[in-house]
């Protein structure tokens, strides 16, 4: 029996899609069977960060509505044998075209034989965003550091709350830490105050994921890039493995660096 | 989550829950919030509403009687919403986005402040304007 995850934010373009690419394809590279469900129905991208357009045949609506068996639908991802797939999104059809209970069935059925299955939410708070909850059972809010996405995030919880589905863990995306030192951008500690839900991990701007989002490899694969580290880390944090968070720390320099590097930093 | 012993109003993500069949509810009455409320969330109430948990930014309590939170004030409340201005709004740290007692509108200053008073403080009207004071216990906080 498997876990059901839902990745959500209210507010659009704080990167849900990235988190969900990468956190799903973290749990693979640790040996877990992983199922990404884009339930973005008629904006469908989880399929293009994940650089798997080109194989759809079937989506979640064709599996609802049962035009195809669900293993016919489910994309592989060639880069973990067996154990990564996608269920992409409908993109003619609209949020209507599949009901709660639907989602409901489905992540039942996909929790038998997934380790993860990891739901990417669409933004907003209409039927889309009641369908992406139904079936989960454990919520992953995603903010950046910015007044707009923490009021969101905050109004997703509570109705995360309402919906039944407490203790929702919270990523804070696009941090920039030389702006959070010059007192410039909202740090994890106001956020915090605010949301009072427990943290999961802090994935710091990095221009690499412009990149892999573009050629559809997820940054997580990538060992050079810091947000990749982060999404590592947090995956295996949901496995519950204990992981400190990243030291985001800008101050270095060369003598910061030359420390680190020598095992003296703090 | 909320006593529901008077009848009350309550107003959350767009549901309206009306309890009917019980007695009318007059200002003397509380309600007891033990959750922080988030954005979007609203609690009506005839009575004075008591808050233990954070009131985020969004969220709005409107009360006929006084509100106290137990926890930091940053969304909308309104007290004495029947226009009763003898009700005050108080908090463990008040920092509401807007105040309204009776029928007297406040807002925080445009500008933000170098700092916050780290204590709790009281809003009532006093000579027909809403002054915001240091919270004394056992205090006569009556305007």
């Amino acid at each position: 029996m498997g876990e059901v995850i839902v990745v959500t934010s209210g507010k659009g373009g704080v990167g849900k899609t990235t988190t969900t690419a990468n956190i799903g394809t973290g749990l693979a590279s640790l040996g877990k069977k992983v199922v990404l469900v884009d339930t973005d129905i008629g904006l469908r991208n989880l399929d293009v960060v994940m650089g798997l357009e080109n194989r759809i045949v079937y989506d979640l609506i064709d599996v609802s509505d049962g035009n195809c068996r669900l293993k016919q639908a489910l994309i592989k991802d060639k880069r973990f044998d067996d154990r990564l797939f996608l269920l992409p999104a409908a993109q003619t059809k609209d949020k209507n075209a599949i009901s709660e209970q639907q989602m409901k069935d489905l992540c039942a059925t996909l929790k038998e034989e997934f380790d993860y299955t990891i739901i990417d939410c669409p933004a907003g708070i209409e039927q889309g965003f009641k369908n992406a909850i139904a079936g989960a059972e454990k919520a992953l809010v995603i903010t950046t550091p910015e007044v707009s996405a923490v009021r969101d995030a905050d109004r997703i919880i509570g109705l995360l709350e309402a919906a039944e589905l407490p203790d929702p863990r919270l990523i804070i995306n696009r941090l920039r830490p030389a702006m959070v030192k010059q007192g410039d951008m909202m740090d994890i500690d106001d956020m915090i105050d605010i949301l009072a839900v427990s943290l999961l991990g802090v994935v710091p701007e990095d221009e690499k994921i412009v990149v892999s989002t573009n050629r559809g490899e997820p940054a997580v694969l990538d060992e050079m890039s810091l947000a990749g580290e982060a999404y590592r880390n947090i995956s295996r944090r949901l496995t519950g493995e204990e992981v400190p968070l990243m030291n985001l720390d800008v101050n270095d320099g060369l003598m910061g660096r030359l420390r680190k590097l020598f095992g003296f930093s703090k | 989550m909320t006593d529901k012993t008077f009848a009350s109003e309550r107003e959350e993500d767009g549901i309206q829950q009306k309890e009917q069949g019980r007695p009318p509810v007059d200002e003397m009455q509380t309600i007891l919030i033990k959750k922080t409320m988030r954005s979007g969330q609203i609690i009506r109430y005839p009575g004075n509403v008591v808050v233990m948990g954070d009131v985020n930014p969004g969220a709005e309590i409107i009360a006929g009687g006084n509100i106290v939170v137990m926890g930091f004030l940053r969304g909308v409340a309104h007290a004495g919403a029947a226009g009763t201005d003898d009700k005050i709004v108080t908090a463990f740290r008040l920092r509401p986005t807007q105040l309204r007692i009776a029928n007297h509108i406040t807002r925080a200053p445009d500008e933000q402040p170098e700092a916050y008073p780290e204590y709790p403080e009281l809003a009532r009207i006093k000579n027909g304007v809403v002054v915001i004071d240091r919270y004394v216990p056992g205090d006569k906080q009556k305007a």
